[in-house]
């Protein structure tokens, strides 16, 4: 919302007040400044200007040298580069000393060696709105040497964020309030005179069809009014605040909306047959509004209609096209009345159709103001557009803030009367409206608790004084609440006015707290901390991708489903994907890291990179069973290697490219102690190899490498392997409590053993007949050494050559040549008799 | 027999001169006073010296041992310092480092990590909840009602089981409640989902911290006590911080804290870093509600707050654009470790 700082003092003392003293009033009243700018210029050296020669400039052909006569009997050297003027025009001029918006001081001075003595000003270059392009050519019969001020008015626009708890801020009038009761400064309230008012039942004329939603409403039909521009004051109040005039009836509308924020609509009482009914919308009926658009509406909308049963508005939204006034009415019927918030922004919401009334509507607007904004705006119009008023015609009547239905506080309290003429107000005359208030207790032990006791009991009272509300004289716990303050119903939020209004920084600030036990979400965290820093320590960088994947996308640096496929599969429905997506781009809930971690290494690979080690941890997310039954977040580690060993550099001039072996290796450096196995399964789709993942022995994971054909797709010429591990099975196997062992007494003899065997024979064969023969001195084997020969020359290409390394130890003492032989030899002949075709060499 | 000793140790010590590496060092020490080397075989002939010669003889001898083996130690020496010359004299210690794999933690690991570290030393444990949230735990237990804007389908992701994605971290807050009585301390951080379009400023998918603190006699202190600390461990000793009121559903009083941030060569600014307030009864009452049995949060009273990391993260290191978090390109990820 705009505020105009000319216009806000018409309620408000500002004098002496600063830009930027008034930026921090705001903020610390919790209205968030979101821009300040000035407006117009106030220096009476800008002036009006005549240009009375202009000549190419020697040295610029886009400039001009122009002379232009101030009225002070000289004529004045300005160098000029605007192109929009002629000589003879009018022109706003910045002389030397002038200080323009944004602290631009004029000066004498040189344009290309021609010299310049001032400025000829565009309407932007003075802080107003560009009407043209160039300098802003002034009306011919302003006189030479009027200052521009004169002619507009400087002022400063503030530009607010008024939080949705308060719609009474959103006028000047409530604004103006609000400050005075925090700074004290005087306030000076519009004068409205909605006690005499002489209110008259609308009988036929208004007929509300749907109270539930259009609860109250008045009309007052003013006959004989002369539409046209509206006089200088009213419309340089909506132009300062980027409004556009339109003809004096409108502009009395909008600038009551923006003064004591009454949307108020007013019909052309020509274009109304019979009276006004205000009723649902028909499913499908085609609206046109005064934006020139067609909108379609549905029952839950509600539109104010004639009794043809045309409809002439959408409440509280927009007016109609038709029935607008215009340079042609003589009679209009003026509308104000009281919507259903939600309902006025469902279908401002629906439509995609906003406007200054709707944004009120639908925020709360105090059924108070609704007369008040009635009584304003008729005296207005009456003012600058003559004609004469009926009576206040009101259909309904107001509802009382639904949130006090259940507080009895105030009226149980008095003895007599069902309730103290403290919490109501009336308005008008005739047929008096009743409008209820609402009182709320607040306990001041409240207040000393949550201030620890630092706010005096009159400082909050005097608060609440300041901000218009009434402590009743019976019980000093107890608040009437002004008409406009819908939002105090509760005594938490009186404790929240008296805090924002003492100010935080005046309450001491306490450290401290109960003992907290730690969480298992901290032992979680600790664990995943650990794994992380162990990656890192490792070459792998940590990413962190967006959660929301494509499903599919032509962007290879968008993570997409399929390539979560090598390392799980994905059944129909197991995929969750948000109901409306932004963009196809971040559509599904990412299944796995995989997809993520490809996207990476595909930008860093683009980017020059070749050895790409990633990880990721967190949540990932499925369906079980088909989209039908629970959604899964699980915890898990994501890992990709792929490419160069080590970067290029002259001491590795040709890296070794990593293999899955490398994958393998890193997750035995998370694990010291414990050993990770890979059980080759079928690939899965995107796939060129899978295996399931091991730890111990117990299923932790999934490997797999990406299909070399998806590899081509993705422009990755290296082979690329990843994994994904269970992250809570792999801290039950990691944080297992850890007893030392005693280190061995005696020494250990090894021996090594080269095996040929066929080429399809696994490693884990060799692994299990080892195990199989359960040798009590073996301590520990490895495999030190593969060979396989293509071409047959050294080893027949159906073979392969492996060598282990066993050891063998005794606890109790030194074994002899001879014992550990006997040993070895029955690891050799398990290993013979297991393994099918196995010699050794 | 002295000429020959004589003889010998010339020859010896002109041998040992001409020696230049530790090779011939050894052969020459085998050659003079190994088993068979010539002086040994000399000194097996002073059984056939004459008895009055032997002092002479044996003196002689022993004078010869001396000066070879010394001969052969300074020269050991020598040869062994140039060897171990040339060992190194052809590195060239202007060359670069040879590279490793270089690797990092992401930073908005690091922040996080950080915030989490000084909030667990308040005295807070970590909590979560499932990003796949409910309405009643996103909004109607956190006083959000119905047609509150943030529950409109243009600014949430929903699901068409009628479920979404939690728009804020605060939804831990109720998870937490539902579990527990009160004293609750929590963190919580994680991510949270907004239906925006991703540019410079917004992600869709952006990281929070949620903080909960509800026991008997919590007050507006509390609150500005652990959030001064937290924003100042974070930024600095110095660093100033202001709360602005604002409003939020679920908290009342709410504030939005601002540090002042100061940048060498700009003017200082006020940025905004984070939400809080006190915990609003109606909170409370609709976690009793859920709860059923004894109510265990009536009258109690509470603090909250919500840190954006992702706004941290940018603030920190002056990351210009939100998009650099989740592009994950190394040339951004290597600069923060």
């Amino acid at each position: 919302m705009k505020i105009s700082l000319n216009w806000l003092s018409q309620y408000i003392d500002l004098n002496g007040l600063s830009v930027s003293e008034m930026s921090d009033m705001l903020t610390f009243a919790g209205i968030e400044v979101e821009d300040i700018h000035q407006q117009g210029v106030d220096s009476p050296l800008v002036v009006v200007a005549q240009v009375v020669e202009a000549e190419k400039h020697p040295q610029a052909d886009r400039l001009k040298v122009c002379k232009v006569d101030v009225g002070d009997g000289t004529l004045h050297q300005i160098v000029c580069g605007a192109q929009n003027y002629k000589v003879g025009d009018k022109v706003p001029c910045a002389l030397p000393g002038a200080v323009l918006p944004g602290n631009f001081e004029i000066k004498v001075g040189k344009l290309r060696g021609v010299e310049s003595c001032g400025m000829l000003c565009s309407a932007s270059e003075l802080g107003l709105p560009d009407k043209e392009h160039g300098l802003w050519i002034l009306p011919q019969e302003l006189e030479l040497g009027t200052p521009i001020s004169s002619i507009v008015k400087a002022d400063t626009i503030v530009e607010v964020e008024v939080t949705p708890n308060r719609p009474d801020l959103l006028s000047h009038n409530g604004m103006a309030l609000e400050l005075a009761a925090i700074s004290g400064r005087e306030y000076k309230p519009v004068l409205v005179d909605d006690q005499n008012v002489v209110l008259e039942p609308a009988g036929d004329f208004v007929r509300l069809e749907n109270p539930a939603v259009n609860p109250y409403y008045t009309a007052v039909k003013i006959s004989g009014v002369k539409v046209g521009e509206s006089p200088d004051w009213l419309k340089e109040r909506l132009v300062a605040i980027g409004l556009r005039p339109i003809n004096n009836i409108v502009d009395v509308t909008n600038y009551v909306l923006h003064e004591l924020g009454t949307p108020l609509h007013a019909f052309d009482a020509a274009k109304v047959q019979g009276g006004l009914l205000t009723r649902a919308a028909a499913d499908g009926e085609v609206f046109k509004a005064l934006d020139g658009q067609d909108y379609t509406l549905n029952s839950s909308d509600l539109v104010i209609a004639d009794q043809s049963g045309k409809a002439l508005a959408i409440g509280g939204v927009m007016g109609g096209e038709d029935s607008g006034v215009t340079d042609a009415t003589t009679d209009i019927i003026l509308e104000s009345a009281w919507f259903f918030p939600s309902n006025v922004r469902a279908t401002s919401r629906r439509l995609a159709l906003s406007s200054d009334s709707s944004y009120r509507f639908e925020r709360g607007t105090s059924a108070w103001n609704v007369l008040r904004g009635s009584v304003r705006a008729v005296e207005l119009i009456l003012e600058v557009a003559g004609g004469s008023a009926s009576n206040t015609l009101v259909a309904g009547s107001p509802t009382p803030n639904p949130a006090y239905t259940n507080s009895s506080i105030c009226w149980s309290d008095s003895a007599d009367g069902p309730m103290s003429l403290a919490a109501s107000l009336i308005q008008g005359k005739g047929a008096p409206v009743e409008y209820c208030l609402g009182c709320v207790k607040m306990p001041w032990a409240k207040l000393d608790q949550i201030s620890s006791a630092t706010i005096p009991h009159e400082e909050g009272a005097r608060i609440l004084s300041n901000l218009g509300l009434q402590q009743i004289q019976t019980d000093s716990e107890t608040w009437v609440i002004p008409p406009h303050r819908l939002d105090l119903t509760r005594d938490c939020d009186l404790l929240e006015e008296i805090v924002r209004v003492f100010g935080i920084d005046k309450i001491p600030a306490r450290f401290y707290g109960p003992f907290v036990p730690e969480s298992s979400v901290d032992l979680a965290y600790d664990f995943q901390m650990k794994l992380r820093r162990k990656l890192a320590a490792q070459g792998f960088y940590e990413t962190q991708t967006i959660k929301l994947i494509a499903s599919e996308s032509a962007d290879n640096t968008i993570a997409q489903v399929k390539d979560a496929m090598p390392i799980r599969p994905l059944m129909e429905g197991d995929l969750i994907r948000v109901a409306l997506p932004l963009s196809e781009d971040h559509s599904v809930l990412r299944p796995a890291h995989t997809p993520g971690l490809i996207a990476a290494a595909v930008r860093n690979s683009n980017q020059g990179m070749n050895g790409l080690r990633f990880f990721e941890l967190g949540r990932v997310f499925r369906n079980t069973g088909g989209g039908k039954g629970r959604d899964i977040e699980t915890e898990t580690l994501g890992i990709l290697v792929a490419g160069e060993r080590n970067p290029r550099s002259w001491a590795d001039a040709r890296p070794a490219q990593a293999s899955f072996a490398d994958l393998l290796a890193v997750m035995e450096v998370l694990a010291p102690g414990h050993s990770f196995t890979l059980s080759p399964a079928r690939p899965r789709e995107q796939a060129a190899l899978g295996a399931d993942v091991q730890i111990d022995g117990k299923a932790c994971g999934y490997f797999a490498q990406l299909s070399l054909a998806r590899c081509r797709e993705l422009g990755l010429s290296q082979a690329v392997y990843v994994a994904e591990l269970d992250l809570r099975k792999l801290q039950e196997v990691l944080t297992a409590p850890v007893k030392a062992k005693e280190l061995p007494q005696f020494p250990g003899s090894s021996r090594d053993a080269a095996m040929e065997l066929p080429l399809s024979t696994p490693n884990a064969d060799i692994v299990k007949a080892i195990e199989s023969a359960k040798e009590k001195l073996l301590v520990s084997f490895s495999c030190f050494d593969v060979f396989v020969d293509a071409s047959g020359e050294k080893l027949a290409a159906d073979r392969k050559s492996i060598a282990y390394t066993f050891l063998y130890r005794d606890a109790t003492k030194t074994l002899t040549a001879a014992e550990v032989d006997a040993a070895h030899q029955r690891v050799l002949k398990a290993l013979t008799d297991k393994v099918k075709g196995l010699s050794f060499r | 027999m002295k000429e020959e000793i004589v003889k010998i140790q010339q020859e010896a010590l002109a041998r040992i001169a001409e020696v230049t590496d530790r090779r011939g060092v050894e052969d020459a020490r085998v050659a003079i006073l190994g088993k068979k080397g010539v002086l040994t075989m000399a000194q097996t002939g002073m059984k056939d010296v004459p008895k009055e010669d032997k002092p002479v003889v044996g003196q002689l001898l022993n004078d010869a041992r001396k000066a070879i083996t010394e001969a052969l130690e300074a020269k050991l020496a020598e040869v062994q310092a140039l060897a171990d010359k040339a060992a190194v004299a052809g590195v060239d210690l202007t060359l670069p480092a040879r590279s490793l794999p270089m690797g990092g933690l992401h930073p908005l690991t690091i922040i996080r990590d950080e915030a989490i570290g000084i909030l667990r030393r308040m005295g807070f444990a970590l909590a979560e909840g499932p990003e796949i949230e409910d309405e009643f735990h996103c909004f109607d237990a956190l006083n959000t009602p119905e047609d509150h804007p943030a529950r409109n389908e243009k600014d949430t992701f929903y699901f068409d089981s009628g479920k979404l994605l939690r728009t804020h971290t605060s939804s831990v807050q109720i998870r937490t409640m539902e579990k527990q009585c009160p004293p609750v301390r929590i963190i919580a951080p994680g991510s949270a989902y907004r239906r925006d379009e991703i540019d410079a400023t917004h992600l869709s998918v952006f990281n929070q911290l949620e903080g909960l603190y509800v026991a008997k006699d919590v007050s507006v202190g509390d609150l500005k006590g652990t959030l001064e600390y937290l924003l100042r461990a974070l930024f600095g000793a110095d660093t100033e911080v202001r709360f602005r009121p604002h409003f939020f559903p679920f908290t009342e009083p709410s504030f939005e804290i601002d540090v002042k941030l100061k940048v060498s060569g700009q003017e200082p600014r006020w940025v905004e870093i984070a939400g809080c307030g006190m915990v609003d009864p109606a909170v409370f009452a609709a976690v009793d509600k859920e709860r059923g049995g004894e109510p265990c949060y009536e009258g109690m009273t509470g603090f909250a707050f919500g840190l954006g990391l992702d706004r941290l993260a940018m603030i920190r290191w002056g990351i210009r654009d939100i998009r650099a978090l989740i592009e994950n390109d190394v040339r951004f990820l290597s600069q923060f470790q």
